[in-house]
């Protein structure tokens, strides 16, 4: 991937905002799966919130329900 | 005045697998919430079969919707220098949540237009064409790129949309 000094800035408007959504997609799929995998390895959720940069409540909100019904069908 | 009760009630019960669909698919993609394009892939599945044939009049392989979606990230990540397909893993899908239905903003601004636009059409029951009618006013925006990479602009789709809408199936 490119440093974000070369990054090449697509020139019209409407390319540069669906590469802003298209990242945004990209992060959150990350941050989901990156999530789960912490957690999976015994993170605790206020170290997960401390990673991803937001509250503890942040993270749980967000993220719990999924990682729970998961576990509950275990 | 009983034919319009009559399709108040089925619009209700339309509307709620309309929601009920884009949830699904938008759960089934790893999104939490459901936007414009998770509407279309859940009008696709409703049964009056309208979406799929307005796809059909436009020679597009709705089967091919989601992966437009897909593509049309990538294309996108591909214009700032990322290469999707280097780093891509397949989305993991959601649970769904109990509660209440919520959408992206494109989401909501379609069932809002949705409204309007049924309020125009009161003789018909809400139909997958209709939904397909909205996104296809829609000039930005995931759903809106998605066409674009299917090589469906939006005058075409309107201009289907119309020929659906107008045929006798639905008189």
């Amino acid at each position: 991937m490119s440093d974000m000094k070369s990054l090449p800035l697509p020139e019209n408007p409407e390319e540069a905002l669906a590469a802003v959504v298209s990242l945004r997609h990209m992060a959150e799929q990350l941050e989901r799966k990156a999530v789960k995998e912490a957690i999976a390895r015994g993170w605790s959720w206020s170290q997960v919130a401390e990673a991803l940069g937001v509250t503890k409540q942040a993270a749980h909100k967000r993220h719990a329900h999924s990682i729970q019904r998961k576990k509950a069908r275990k | 005045m009983f034919k319009r009760i009559r399709l108040r009630f089925r619009d209700m019960k339309t509307i709620s697998q309309l929601i009920a669909g884009a949830d699904e698919q938008a759960n089934i993609s790893g999104e939490e919430k459901p936007g414009a394009e998770h509407f279309v892939l859940s009008a696709l599945n409703l049964e009056d079969g309208s979406a799929k044939r307005v796809f059909e009049r436009v020679g597009a392989d709705s089967n091919k919707f989601r992966e437009a979606i897909k593509a049309q990230y990538n294309e996108a990540l591909s214009s700032v220098g990322i290469d999707a397909g280097a780093i891509e893993t397949a989305p993991d899908p959601i649970e769904p949540k109990n509660g209440f239905h919520n959408s992206k903003p494109s989401g909501q601004e379609l069932m809002k237009s949705l409204y309007t636009l049924k309020q125009e059409d009161k003789d018909r029951p809400l139909l997958g064409a209709h939904v397909v009618a909205v996104v296809a006013k829609m000039q930005h925006g995931v759903a809106a790129r998605a066409f674009k990479v299917m090589g469906v602009d939006s005058e075409q789709l309107a201009k289907a949309v119309k020929e659906e809408l107008e045929s006798t199936r639905y008189h």
